[in-house]
Parts: structure tokens; sequence; C-alpha cells
């Protein structure tokens, strides 16, 4: 075992930090080649930064006042208030932290649970592949957002953690079925039939040496199902099939429509544009930030010649 | 063609399979919801002053099995009910049965979803093979954004502006029921134009935010075409502008070809949001008022159906493919 060890020599860990640090480094130059990627960028971080100090900024219990029922637009209300007089500015940004904790831990989630399964059905094959795929299409079948309001029935959604891993048992499927097809083809490369021979354990190939050559991939799927994540479970809420009492985009949204008639009475509109603007910005700064990834994981894209 | 119907019999086998484990998934999460929705309704029919053994009956022409008897008798009675498609009786549409309420919203979801998908796919193909063979000038960035940007926003926001925009802002539109109440049901024109003209906003929501979609795939599918060595050749030979862009996008359409069926499936449950901003009466619309009634017959029933739509879509597109793709013919 000990000779084994002394095999993998330190300067093959240290090309693997330095691949690291230029894939760094190749990423910052595509996120900047482009004024718009930037500016994705700057709108990820800045709603980033809204979920995690937003709530801090407000007392847990927000404001009401009873004077100020659908005020308009105003320098001390910026986004005007709702039906109790909460300014509609404290709603959208202590419900960050729900929307955005929710969709990132969906996304993780949904990454962790393909790829593990997809990487042990790609390289162990037989039987352990056949139930795997079976369940796959099980997941891949069952179509998912009527699945998730099937489910609001008997699952409590009033923590991140539980929506999120809801999301990502919804949602692993697709993510199972790419990495098991990558892993199948690599599985028969010159370097894991080496590691194969020194006597590594299955486990060790899978995540040392075949892992890393899907994370690209994976670091891809983890920024897309953060989209898919925020759409559903906001969408979960807007559709009131879950309790409310958390916070959320969702909520507001269902309030502005279904209760205050945000639709038809102008006073109430405030209420209802500003979940929805949030929505737009935060998906405007998403799509032009994917347009980087794009590039760096898609050589193929790239338009110099 | 022997194998071909035996792959087609082990693919309908297997769907059946996948509808019974749906089946028992619906079966048993009705059965471990908090409060117990079948003993619930039980206790309130000896409320109303139902004899036990009555109420016994009425639960099981609801649920399709008996309460109280052992789990796996009131589960295998359940999926022989399903087998001769017999779903139950609804619990707020005091007895009507469950297939007749969903046979009825399915042909809503099914207009109003195909009429957007078809327009969708015309438009966001076309918009993609334009915007893949131009993708260096202005029109074909322009295209290519329109597409992510339609393609991000979440279909609710879409239906939620476009019902703003059409009718409050600018009040040309209906909002908010299929179709005017006031005219009599029926195949005359004022009926048919007001369905229509209630029909404009669901289909332009549903047709929009799937624009993006097609649009990206196809630019990408025809990228991945024009590197291939057959293009290469088409211009060496000297062949026409049209001729090219035609075996370019001959080719770049079949992988969408597979998605465009799978879609078929997925848009029975695909039209929640859009059903529920309109008031459209669809399945999604119905699986959303079942769960708000605690409606569990209808809910089952419902999923079910989606789900069933699907399956069957995944079966014929599998078919439909290898019948196009002369690659995958064998």
């Amino acid at each position: 075992m000990n000779a084994e060890r002394s095999i993998q020599s330190p300067k093959l860990y240290k090309t693997a930090a330095q691949s690291k640090q230029s894939f760094l480094k190749t990423a910052w130059k595509a996120i900047i080649r482009k004024k718009s990627r930037f500016a994705g960028f700057i709108i990820i971080l800045f709603f980033t930064l809204m979920a995690i100090i937003g709530p801090n900024l407000y007392p847990k219990e927000l404001p009401i006042d009873s004077n100020a029922i659908y005020a308009p637009i105003s320098w001390k209300y910026l986004l005007g208030t709702d039906f109790e007089g909460t300014s509609n500015l404290a709603l959208i940004i202590t419900g960050a932290r729900y929307v955005l904790l929710a969709a990132a831990l969906g996304a993780l989630f949904t990454v962790i649970f393909g790829t593990v399964l997809g990487l042990i059905a790609g390289y162990f094959v037989g039987w352990s592949d056949s139930i795997i795929m079976r369940v796959t299409d099980l997941f891949l079948t069952v179509p998912s957002f009527p699945l998730l309001v099937v489910l609001s029935t008997v699952w409590n959604f009033g923590q991140p953690l539980a929506m999120g891993f809801v999301l990502g048992i919804t949602g692993w499927g697709g993510m199972a079925r790419a990495v098991r097809s990558q892993t199948l083809s690599l599985r028969e490369r010159g370097f894991v039939e080496a590691a194969k021979g020194l006597g590594l354990s299955p486990f060790y190939i899978l995540f040392r040496e075949i892992l890393p050559n899907v994370s690209s991939y994976i670091g891809m799927n983890l920024l897309t199902s953060i989209t898919g994540c925020i759409y559903a479970e906001v969408g979960l809420f807007f559709l009131g099939v879950v309790p409310f009492h958390v916070n959320n985009w969702g909520v507001m949204l269902n309030m502005a429509v279904f209760s205050a008639g945000a639709m038809s009475s102008p006073t109430a509109l405030p209420y209802l544009l500003s979940p929805l603007l949030a929505l737009l910005i935060l998906t405007l700064g998403i799509v032009l930030f994917l347009d980087a990834i794009d590039e760096i994981f898609n050589p193929r894209l790239r338009e110099d010649v | 063609m022997k194998d071909f119907s035996i792959r087609l019999i082990w693919r309908i086998f297997s769907g059946i399979i996948m509808v019974l484990v749906v089946a028992s998934l619906t079966f048993f999460l009705v059965r471990m919801m908090p409060g117990n929705p079948v003993d619930a309704q039980y206790n309130q029919l000896i409320m109303q002053g139902m004899t036990p053994v009555q109420a016994q009956n009425q639960v099981r022409v609801m649920y399709g099995f008996i309460p109280h008897s052992s789990l796996a008798s009131q589960y295998m009675t359940y999926i022989a009910n399903l087998l001769r498609l017999n779903l139950g009786q609804s619990v707020s549409y005091e007895g009507v049965s469950v297939s007749h309420i969903i046979l009825n919203a399915a042909p809503w979801t099914l207009i109003l979803v195909f009429t957007g998908l078809v327009a969708s796919f015309l438009i966001g193909v076309l918009a993609g093979v334009i915007a893949a063979i131009k993708r260096s000038s202005p029109m074909g960035t322009t295209l290519t954004i329109s597409g992510s940007l339609l393609h991000g926003v979440p279909q609710f926001v879409m239906g939620l502006l476009l019902a703003y925009v059409f009718t409050t802002l600018w009040p040309i539109l209906p909002f908010g029921a299929p179709y005017d109440s006031s005219i009599a049901a029926g195949f005359n024109l004022p009926f048919v134009s007001s369905l229509i003209s209630h029909a404009v906003l669901p289909v332009a929501t549903y047709a929009l935010s799937s624009y993006g979609g097609w649009l990206l795939t196809m630019k990408s599918s025809v990228i991945t075409v024009l590197g291939d060595d057959f293009i290469l050749a088409s211009e060496i030979r000297g062949l026409k502008a049209a001729t090219r862009v035609r075996y370019i996008a001959h080719n770049a359409i079949l992988p969408l070809f597979t998605l465009f069926t799978l879609s078929i499936g997925f848009m029975f449950g695909g039209s929640v949001f859009i059903e529920n901003i309109f008031d459209y009466p669809g399945l999604g619309n119905l699986l959303l008022k079942s769960i708000d009634a605690r409606d569990y017959p209808l809910m089952s029933g419902a999923f079910l159906l989606i789900t069933i739509a699907v399956i069957i879509s995944n079966i014929v597109t599998d078919f439909l493919y290898s019948m196009v793709d002369p690659r995958i013919r064998r």
C-alpha cells in the first residue's frame, strides 16, 4: 500500500493546483471580456449579498403601519407598501434569503444525487447500473412540477433545506444520465486502466480520477439548475399550494394577484411589480452570466475565428 | 419488423409498469397524509348521519378501496379498480366520477398548449437557423439575446406581465375565463370568437416562454452541423447558399424533432401556471383546485393522466425517431 502511495508523485498534485488556478484565470477573463457578462456577474453578486446580509438589516417581524397601506412609491417606501403597510423593499430584501438559499440547496442536491448515481452506474455497469437507470427513467418520466405540487400536500416547505431537498429529489434524473454516459466513455481510457492496474480502490478511482474530468459539466449544471430551482420554488408559493409561513417573493406575487387584485387596482400595483422586478433582474443577471459560462466550457462557441 | 414489434411490446409493458408505480406512489401518499383524508372523510359521513356501512361504501366509491381494511387489501382493490379505468369519485364535485372530470379538462390543456407549442416551434426553429448562420452579425446577436432572455423569464412572470399589459394597461383582450359566459355556448360565431380572444393571452404566454428554448437548441444544433464534413463538401462543390441552408437545417432539426414530440407529452402538466393565471379549466388548474379542495381522488386522477401522457409520448417519440433518423434505423 505504501509503495502505491509513493507512485502519486507530488508533481501531479502541483499541476492539478496550477490548472485550477489557470481555470479561474480563463473564467475571469471570459467574464470581463464583455460588459454584459460582467454586469450579470455583478447582479448575481448583489443578490447573493442581499440573501446573506439582507435579513440582518431588518427586525425579525417587519414593522406594519396601518396608516401606510398600499402607500405609493416615495423616499420612505422606495417600492411602496403592501396590504399591512410593510415596505415592499424590506419584503424583497428579507425574502431573498429563502429564495436563493433554497435554490442553491436544490441545485446542490440535484448535482450531488445526479453525479454520485451517474458515476456509480457508469463505472460499475452490471446490476447497479440497471437498477439506477430504471429509477432514473422513473424520475425523468414523471413530470416534475406537477409532482412537486402533489408532494406539497404532504411535505412541509417551511425551511429552505426541506424545499431544496425536494427540488433535488425531483430533478436529478437528467444529470445522472449525462454523468453516466461520460463515465462510460472515461472508464475505457488509459489513466483509469492504469489506476485499476495499481490496485487503487474503485471509490478512489471514481472520485479522484473520473470526477475531476466531469467537473466542468457539473459546474455548469449547478448554475443552470439554480435558475430552474428558483422558478419552481417561487412558483409553488405563487400558486398558493404551500402554506405561507415564510417571507418569499412567490407569496408576495400570490397575495398581490389573488387577494389584493393588483391586476386591476393601481394602488396595489407596486406590491405586484416589486417581486416581478426582483425576479426579472435576477433572471437577467443569470442569463448574462451564463453566456460567459458557455464560453468557458464550450470552446466551439468562441467566435474569434 | 419482428424486432420492431418486440421492442414496441417491451416499451408498452414497461410503460404500464411505470403507470402502476406512479399510481402506487399517489396511493401511499394519500394514506400517509397528516390527518388521513380517507378516515377524515369516513368520520365526516358518520357525522352527517350515515350508518357505518353506508359511510364505508361511500368512501369506497370515492377512493376506490374500503377504509379500515388491511393496507394490502386496500392497495389491491385500488389497483384492480385502476385497471378497470375506475378512478373513483370526486369529493368536491359530489357524485361525479373522476375520469369524467379529467377527460373534460384535458381538451382545454391540449388545445392551449398545442397551439402555443406549434407556434413557438416554427418561429423558434426559423430564428435559430438565422441566429446560427448570422451569428457574428448584429441580427444574429439580437436574436440570440431575445432567445436567452425569453427562455430565462419564468412562465408565471411572463403570464402576469402579459395579463397586466393587455388587460389593464391597454385593455384589448379579456382575462380570467375561458370564454364569455354571457354568450350561449355552441358552434356559432360570437361564441367561437369569444373562445379565441380568451385563448390569445394564454397561448401567447406559452409560445413566448418556449420560443427561446427552441431558438437556442436549434442554434447550437446548427452550429454543430456546420462543423461537419458534408457541409464543407457542399461548399467546395459550389452548391447554392439556399441548398446548403436546406442541408444544414435538415440535419440540425433531427434532435429537435425528438424534443418536440416529448414536449407534447409534457404539455399536459406544463401549463399549470398559465391555467392558474388565466383561470383556464385545464388539467393543471384541476390539479391545483383538487388540492385546494382536499379532493384527493381527483388529485391522484389528474396527476396520473399527466404522467400517462408523458409515458405515451416517450414511447411514440422513440419510434418516430427511429423512423425519421436513418442513422438509427436498422
